[in-house]
């Protein structure tokens, strides 16, 4: 089934661009390879972004590129180094995601695990998030945008049901008490500009173990 | 007459690309103000690829390297790559052009999309090791040889987008060129405009629906 939640088309354009961080890159990249419909908005701005690249002022190149180029035009090729996806019921994440999921998740409090894939820079974060089944998460806020994406499971956030591949942005304007579905865990694929800011003492309470 | 020729050709071709399926020439349309770049640019463009794909043409390498590595240059810059990092991540674009020549699929990108592409994807890799693999990751996968109707289409293609674009508002246009090649996020555009933030994404919103009513791509 295709995701029914989005990306802004603001931050497909972003992605399309190239200007994104790479946390945020990476969360939007699974979401895209999920969901039809984004990939068409994706390719309809790189055609853009093509057209607009022949509009560039262009920038000389060093002198002697051009040959320096033709030269390393019959190099052999390096092998790709990465080995092939494994993902049987996951939404499309790179191994090293699950990689890091597998050696760095710990424990932060019953039921919930983190496991950290990049850190920086500043304070932003990307990480693995998983909550047990029926679990509410705190009721917290968010400081600049939390791009997240449903992996496995789902959660009821204010209304609406989160199933694999749905992606939210949540930023300032959000106070929310996420929720898992009974059903099962949930796997969840985050990227915050700054750590969430919880709104209640159970919140307060927990977020220096949990550490996001 | 050649070009004529193949003018007409595009139109009948049976394999138009997706994105811009069901576009009618728009003869009134704004031509094209940019006086440095043929309309047949495009074409051309797609060409150059598939006699470096199909002959190993390196003349035809050097044509593009001469167009592209300069643009590629800018937009790395505008990015924020320092200018030596920018210089190599061109050279390295253009050398990815030379490699995977080969996987150029006419039907599915211009050759402009397809360098931009590129490009971008480099720029993700400096930013970190692992880049995810995209699902449908079009550099990868040998695309056959391109006949020479496609690359005329991916042309034809190209130009329609690029009058599409010409007949944004200037205000929607701003906004695109903006959140592609200014090198600055949403908040700092909204800024330099003068507009709240939400308006300069709704504005971006509705700039790239008008492309897409204009190209039909209402899948």
């Amino acid at each position: 089934m295709s995701p029914t939640q989005h990306p802004a088309e603001a931050t497909l354009v972003d992605y399309a661009a190239g200007t994104c961080d790479a946390g945020r890159t990476l969360v939007i990249a699974a979401h895209v390879a999920a969901c039809p419909a984004c990939r068409q908005a994706v390719r309809l701005a790189e055609a853009v972004g093509g057209v607009l690249l022949g509009d560039l002022e262009p920038t000389p190149m060093g002198a002697g590129a051009l040959d320096a180029v033709l030269a390393r035009l019959d190099d052999p090729l390096r092998p790709d180094p990465r080995p092939p996806a494994q993902r049987p019921d996951w939404i499309a994440v790179p191994p090293p995601v699950l990689e890091a999921a597998r050696r760095r998740k710990r424990w932060a409090a019953p039921g919930v695990w983190v496991a950290p894939i990049t850190r920086g820079p500043g304070r932003r974060s990307s990480y693995l998030l998983r909550v047990g089944a029926g679990m509410a998460m705190p009721r917290h806020t968010h400081q600049g945008v939390e791009t997240i994406l449903v992996l496995k499971g789902a959660y009821e956030d204010r209304g609406v049901l989160y199933g694999p591949g749905d992606l939210a942005e949540n930023d300032e304007t959000v106070d929310h008490r996420p929720q898992v579905t009974r059903e099962g865990e949930c796997v969840c694929l985050v990227n915050a500009e700054a750590p969430l800011t919880p709104l209640d003492w159970v919140g307060r309470l927990f977020q220096p173990f949990v550490g996001i | 007459m050649n070009a004529i020729a193949c003018d007409i050709d595009a139109w009948n071709a049976p394999h138009r690309p997706r994105l811009l399926r069901g576009v009618r020439p728009q003869p009134r349309a704004k031509v094209n103000p940019r006086k440095d770049i043929a309309p047949a640019s495009g074409v051309r463009h797609a060409e150059l690829i598939a006699a470096v794909s199909e002959r190993a043409d390196r003349d035809a390498f050097a044509e593009l390297f001469e167009h592209f590595a300069p643009r590629v240059k800018s937009y790395m810059l505008r990015l924020g790559a320092a200018p030596e990092a920018a210089e190599e991540l061109a050279q390295e674009a253009l050398l990815t052009v030379w490699r995977k020549a080969a996987s150029f699929d006419p039907s599915r990108a211009a050759a402009s999309t397809w360098i931009f592409t590129i490009a971008r994807n480099l720029h993700i890799d400096a930013l970190r090791r692992t880049r995810p693999p995209p699902a449908e990751d079009p550099a990868d996968t040998p695309a056959g040889p391109a006949t020479p109707d496609a690359l005329v289409a991916a042309g034809q293609d190209e130009a329609r987008l690029r009058q599409a674009i010409a007949t944004l508002s200037h205000e929607q246009a701003e906004v695109i060129r903006l959140s592609f090649y200014a090198d600055q996020p949403h908040a700092e555009i909204a800024v330099a405009l003068g507009l709240p933030l939400g308006t300069v994404k709704s504005r971006l919103r509705l700039a790239m629906g008008r492309l897409r009513t204009l190209l039909g791509d209402q899948a």
